[in-house]
């Protein structure tokens, strides 16, 4: 008699556990047969989202019958969910369109081919920024739709410069051996320190390789670190900005940005992102200007870099991929209007060049003196050098700077490198 | 000699201890002041706390969000304390030649890190038809191998002489089970409870996997994309922080005292 209950209980509980499966596959399918709705997958609510969610409207307006969802999540958690997703092999569950930053986009189209849909010739690639276009390129084809970049740009302040005897002129382009020896009279003349640093963080070595046309990679994914001439320069600059006192050592975030809001620090070189942080202090208004990004002293290096910016994908798996590309077209790809609103209300410097002589890139900014900053940037933006990151920069600049405490003993720099080189090579296997 | 000693002790445990009440006081704080403040190290009282608790709720679904969490928090403590001590009981209680072998293979599926369940457990879901519902959440975490482990180490000490008596007495199995054993055994419940709501309403990786829409967020998952920003509102996510730690502690100290008799394993 126990025997027979029990039995009847788990035949129950299966049934239920199978009609529940059942029930809710059925209304999967019926959404995703529905081809008018797309899904978006993207970070930032103050940035990415709310930037989506006004494209989202212009959108609507025009095509009143399609359904777009904007979904919000960490960076790191998107990419963790897409992951997990794409690795498990089931297209359910994935969104239609989705946010991936730059250094991962290779990765992401090398790692799982066929899973982002072909956009050549579905849209105008020579209207964005050539080196945007060349990160989401694999074997000739283009899968993305260039979003933000992160163009950078020497942001200092004026009034400390002008104690120590500098003038606009004299920061245009120059290089970070130049900028060391500004750094101290700084520093002896204010007690001012040039800029905040983390030792640990490989941010502003990514903007002197880049800003070289160099990587931790070559074009063909080769590991490129001991015998990189970019990489043996920037180690050398990063030892000499903290030998010379120039530095101020910080760490995490909120302490570098810190450092900008409270006047500690005369300069900071990094992506037009940080625009939003620096301005954020009212009471510095009128106080900065933003130069070209110190260049490394080799040939070839420019006075232009990128830092981070991220693009839009879509999702081959998609059940509404011709709307989601139309979708992506008509905002991303045309409406000029757009961008203008994006940079005046969320900061955000698009990649569209087209968009870069509108009013709002051209307009001055009194925060810094009057400086037309955006349309400064569009100019340096396109003479980023076009590089390829390879499929694990994240990987290389942990291990470049698991080395970096040597150099800053005195190390050797090839020894270090050599070392760093070796470990990014076992984890590659 | 012995005072000098004793004085010591106490600047010890003082500093000790505003060591470790230091974050939540920070946390209060930060709510209270504005990002730029926050970042730029300040540490008295501000007046934002109403500005960030405006920003949070345009942000945020506040009221949807906090009932997920506490909806999938008290289903799987429910489930998990039901389930976990009616194993740990049986394991304990009844005699069985392979019993042990299965208990033992029990505690060594706890080795298996939860990152290499994740693909094949959403995938099974997926097929089940289960993506992005409260339901997938719940139920792989209302059987964890931990709390069995614990319902079993604190049946030891409970007196066996009990149920004999029970049987005696004509009760049924389940009957000595729901009217012996478990009032007997409040501490431990009240202990496992507080550890399976927490670590319920702490959970991150699991939902965030295989929840797909706003709609169905917990407070974690929203307040994780809070801080992946160009440019964080700190205030705004210490005003999140506070209030997804509320529940947490107001348990907390509700069942304290049976929280400290069910860690010892003492039974009432």
């Amino acid at each position: 008699m126990k025997k027979l209950c029990s039995m009847l209980v788990m035949i129950v509980l299966i049934t239920a556990l199978v009609g529940c499966g059942e029930s809710a596959d059925k209304k999967v399918d019926s959404s995703a047969a529905d081809e008018g709705k797309i899904t978006i997958w993207a970070w930032d609510p103050n940035f990415n989202i709310a930037i989506m969610e006004q494209a989202k409207e212009i959108y609507l307006k025009d095509n009143p019958k399609v359904e777009i969802e904007i979904v919000d999540y960490a960076k790191g958690d998107l990419e963790q969910k897409l992951h997990t997703n794409l690795a498990s092999g089931t297209t359910e569950g994935l969104p239609d369109i989705v946010l991936i930053e730059d250094y991962n986009a290779q990765k992401y189209l090398q790692s799982y081919p066929g899973s982002f849909e072909d956009l050549t010739g579905k849209l105008k690639h020579s209207d964005f920024a050539p080196y945007k276009v060349g990160l989401m390129t694999l074997d000739e084809k283009v899968y993305g739709v260039p979003f933000d970049s992160g163009a950078t740009g020497f942001y200092y302040r004026t009034d400390y410069l002008e104690q120590a005897g500098y003038s606009a002129a004299d920061l245009e382009n120059i290089t970070w051996d130049q900028y060391i020896e500004i750094g101290k009279n700084v520093l002896d003349k204010t007690g001012k320190h040039m800029l905040a640093l983390d030792a640990n963080d490989g941010g502003l070595m990514r903007v002197m390789m880049n800003s070289a046309g160099s990587w931790y990679f070559d074009e063909s994914g080769k590991l490129n670190v001991a015998n990189n001439k970019a990489i043996q320069e920037s180690a050398r600059i990063y030892k000499e900005l903290f030998d010379s006192g120039i530095a101020k050592p910080t760490s995490g975030w909120g302490e570098w940005v810190g450092a900008l809001n409270t006047g500690d620090v005369a300069s900071v070189t990094t992506g037009v992102w940080i625009t939003g942080s620096v301005k954020a202090e009212a009471s510095q208004s009128g106080l900065w200007a933003v130069a070209p990004t110190p260049r490394l002293d080799l040939p070839g290096a420019v006075n232009a870099s990128n830092l981070g910016g991220s693009s839009w994908y879509v999702l081959s798996s998609s059940k509404s991929t011709k709307t989601a590309v139309d979708f992506l077209n008509t905002i991303y790809g045309s409406n000029v209007d757009f961008y203008q609103d994006i940079l005046v209300n969320r900061g955000a410097v698009g990649s569209y060049i087209p968009s870069q002589s509108g009013s709002a890139y051209t307009k001055e900014d009194e925060y810094f003196g009057g400086q037309k900053v955006y349309s400064d940037f569009s100019e340096w933006m396109q003479k980023i050098p076009s590089i390829s990151y390879g499929l694990y920069t994240y990987e290389a600049d942990a291990a470049i700077f698991g080395v970096m405490p040597e150099i800053y003993n005195g190390g050797s720099i090839e020894e270090a490198l050599k070392k760093a080189e070796e470990q990014v090579k076992s984890q590659m296997q | 000699m012995k005072r000098i000693k004793g004085s010591f002790k106490y600047i010890f445990l003082s500093i000790a201890s505003l060591i470790s009440v230091f974050p939540f006081i920070w946390m209060v704080i930060g709510a209270t002041n504005t990002a730029t403040d926050i970042i730029k190290g300040k540490m008295t009282p501000g007046l934002e706390a109403v500005n960030n608790v405006k920003m949070l709720l345009e942000m945020v679904d506040l009221p949807l969000v906090l009932w997920n969490s506490a909806k999938i928090a008290i289903i799987s403590t429910v489930l998990l304390l039901l389930i976990a001590s009616l194993a740990g009981y049986g394991f304990e209680i009844y005699r069985s030649k392979i019993k042990d072998k299965v208990y033992g293979g029990l505690l060594l599926t706890m080795m298996i890190p939860f990152a290499a369940l994740m693909i094949p457990l959403f995938r099974m879901f997926t097929k089940m038809g289960l993506l992005d519902s409260h339901t997938a959440v719940i139920l792989p975490t209302i059987a964890t191998v931990f709390m069995i482990f614990f319902f079993r180490q604190n049946t030891k000490s409970f007196n066996r002489e009990l149920i004999q008596a029970a049987r005696v007495d004509g009760l049924k199995e389940y009957q000595t089970f729901f009217y012996i054993y478990v009032p007997t055994m409040k501490s431990t419940y009240a202990a496992a409870g507080i550890i399976a709501f927490m670590t319920s309403w702490n959970n991150f990786l699991w939902p965030l996997i295989i929840l797909q829409t706003d709609g169905k967020k917990t407070i974690t998952l929203v307040i994780s994309s809070l801080s992946s920003a160009y440019f964080p509102e700190y205030g705004v996510i210490m005003v999140a922080i506070v209030i997804a730690t509320l529940p947490t502690i107001l348990i907390f100290f509700l069942l304290q005292k049976r929280f400290v008799e069910g860690m010892l394993g003492s039974v009432k």
